[in-house]
């Protein structure tokens, strides 16, 4: 009982930072129609600004969080504007699309190890209170990073599904040239969904960031387990996002409570991969 | 002359540059020309490595019983991995192999009773004596062969009925399963033997790196041969040999010859290459998509991309 009581609560803990991710990476995915691998280095960078901002400009945690994940929502808009786009505009097909990705990825990566080094920056200027929950010890950003979680959760549901934007969205991405006749702005469109999910993955960091630490391979480490959890959940599905990350978390945190983590990993990737092949034939 | 390029440094830098045109050009047949976004390279070929290492050294069998066995394992491994992704979409298929080369990664560093971990596993002796030669020398050249026969069999199945059906596969895969090809069945053929010679490059490096540690197979390996392919040319039988040329030989091997680098800024080398190889890659996407060697033009024919 006790078992699976802290499992579950681990489990959702750790899901939180995971479905930000998802969600972000879903939304240009199912926009898109393609996986954008540098998306780790927008989870990245909202890592490194809030860190910056708390420690060098000496924010407040909570006051931090904002700015931090709109400057990677900003980093997000630009690399669609100042690459995809114009890649799209040249008929690069998908798979070009992900090299391309690859590329702005290293890219980005690699300045930012030179800029701010191999070592691992912590949140340390700011400490978190202990509660209780359950008999599971919990910080108070965890349980931000929860509460967080579902009303962001929930209000890009009512977003996507329930306004005339997001309708708009979903046909642009179901539909381009029906969209187009109908006078939907693209680049605008476009612009804003990178922006969102821009901001939603660098929320993913910032929490990422504030359960362990930072460096430049935050994004990096996660965007195999993101591209995993947004394919399982279906494309552009913002609930199968949700769902999955949900289940990952849960069976990672349990895995970890028995042995060690990576199995958790090891487990899930094989999971997914006979997942892929199992869905395939059903459908 | 002679002597510098005999040295023992510089027979292991041209040695690990043959290794990864070898597998460029191995992914040359598996994406530019069946069209299969293997994101797994590194899985067969470390799986291969770490079989040869574990057969060889663990259980003593002499090096060239092992590396029968250890390719008949990649062998049986990449049939398991063609069936589960060769009828997926092409996203799906990156993914799953990424996913495939990150479990041989972790497995490596996890099941310490087979491979010793990050502790390493021992040191794989050169397959052959000293008698007939710099036995490190000899192994280059025979990765050298290797290379010449990847590129002229990549040369010779671009004219071959066979390397023109896998082609057609990969330009309308329903147009050739409506002619009565049994698609699939000649994919995974494809794709198991292009997987299964990326195993036998790791039985071939393995005695290259000499100590095997879980660090040789990051995901750095696969995206950087990734990175020489689509920079070389992926249309070209000689795509991947010239995008190894201008990325690892350059900043490996001329580059460190060539350029005196201050001793502070050593530790920064690598990121100022990988940083370098991105920008690289963005920009021949947008002047040259196909490459450097652009080959001939996508057939016209092309379905639905």
């Amino acid at each position: 009982m006790s078992f699976l009581q802290n499992a579950l609560l681990l489990g959702l803990i750790e899901a939180a930072p995971l479905i930000l991710a998802a969600m972000g990476f879903t939304l240009i995915y199912y926009l898109s129609g393609f996986i954008n691998v540098a998306f780790a280095e927008t989870v990245t960078f909202g890592a490194f600004a809030a860190v910056i901002l708390t420690s060098v400009f000496g924010l407040n945690f909570y006051a931090a969080i904002i700015p931090a994940s709109l400057l990677a929502g900003g980093l997000s808009s630009l690399t669609y504007l100042g690459f995809y786009r114009p890649a799209e505009r040249r008929g690069i097909d998908l798979t070009e699309m992900i090299i391309l990705s690859v590329g702005l990825s290293f890219a980005l990566r690699y300045a930012a190890l030179l800029l701010a080094g191999p070592d691992l920056y912590y949140f340390d200027t700011v400490s978190p209170s202990y509660y209780a929950l359950l008999g599971v010890g919990i910080t108070s950003f965890q349980i931000a990073a929860l509460v967080l979680v579902t009303v962001l959760a929930g209000v890009l549901y009512f977003f996507i599904y329930r306004t005339k934007l997001g309708e708009m969205i979903r046909a642009l991405a179901d539909n381009r040239d029906l969209a187009l006749a109908s006078g939907i702005n693209p680049a605008k469109i476009s612009g804003l969904v990178w922006f969102i999910a821009g901001v939603v993955g660098g929320l993913a960091g910032v929490f990422y960031g504030v359960f362990s630490f930072v460096n430049t391979y935050v994004g990096w480490n996660l965007i195999l387990i993101i591209m995993m959890v947004s394919i399982v959940g279906g494309i552009g599905s913002i609930r199968g996002a949700i769902v999955v990350s949900l289940i990952v978390g849960i069976l990672t945190s349990a895995v970890s409570l028995v042995s060690s983590p990576i199995y958790g990993e090891i487990l899930l990737l094989s999971v997914f991969i006979v997942y892929l092949k199992f869905r395939h034939r059903r459908g | 002359m002679l002597e510098f390029l005999l040295s023992n440094y510089m027979v292991f830098s041209l040695s690990t540059v043959l290794v990864a045109m070898a597998l460029a050009t191995l992914l040359q047949l598996q994406f530019g020309l069946a069209g299969i976004v293997n994101f797994g390279v590194v899985g067969f070929w470390g799986l291969g490595m770490y079989a040869l290492g574990f057969i060889h050294l663990t259980l003593g069998l002499p090096y060239f019983a092992a590396a029968i066995i250890a390719v008949l394992i990649v062998a049986a491994v990449s049939l398991f991995i063609g069936w589960i992704i060769l009828d997926l979409d092409s996203q799906s298929v990156l993914v799953a192999t990424l996913a495939f080369g990150a479990i041989v990664a972790h497995l490596v560093t996890t099941e310490k009773w087979l491979t010793k971990g990050v502790v390493g596993l021992g040191t794989v002796p050169y397959p052959t004596g000293s008698g007939g030669g710099d036995p490190a020398v000899v192994l280059g050249l025979f990765l050298l062969l290797v290379c010449v026969v990847l590129v002229a069999y990549a040369y010779q199945i671009n004219r071959a009925p066979f390397g023109r059906l896998i082609a057609a596969i990969r330009d309308n895969e329903l147009l050739a399963q409506g002619l009565g090809k049994d698609v699939l069945r000649h994919k995974l053929v494809f794709f198991v033997a292009t997987s299964t010679a990326m195993g036998f490059v790791g039985v071939l490096s393995a005695p290259v790196h000499q100590f095997l540690l879980p660090d040789l197979l990051g995901p750095g390996v696969t995206f950087s041969i990734w990175i020489a392919l689509v920079i070389g040319g992926r249309r070209s039988p000689l795509g991947g040999i010239v995008g190894v040329l201008v990325t690892i030989f350059l900043f490996d091997v001329l580059v460190e010859i060539a350029v005196p680098i201050p001793q502070e800024f050593q530790s920064s080398v690598p990121a100022v290459k990988l940083l370098i190889y991105g920008v690289i890659l963005i920009a021949i996407l947008f002047i040259r998509p196909l490459g450097l060697l652009s080959g001939p033009k996508p057939s016209e024919t092309t379905g639905q991309g």
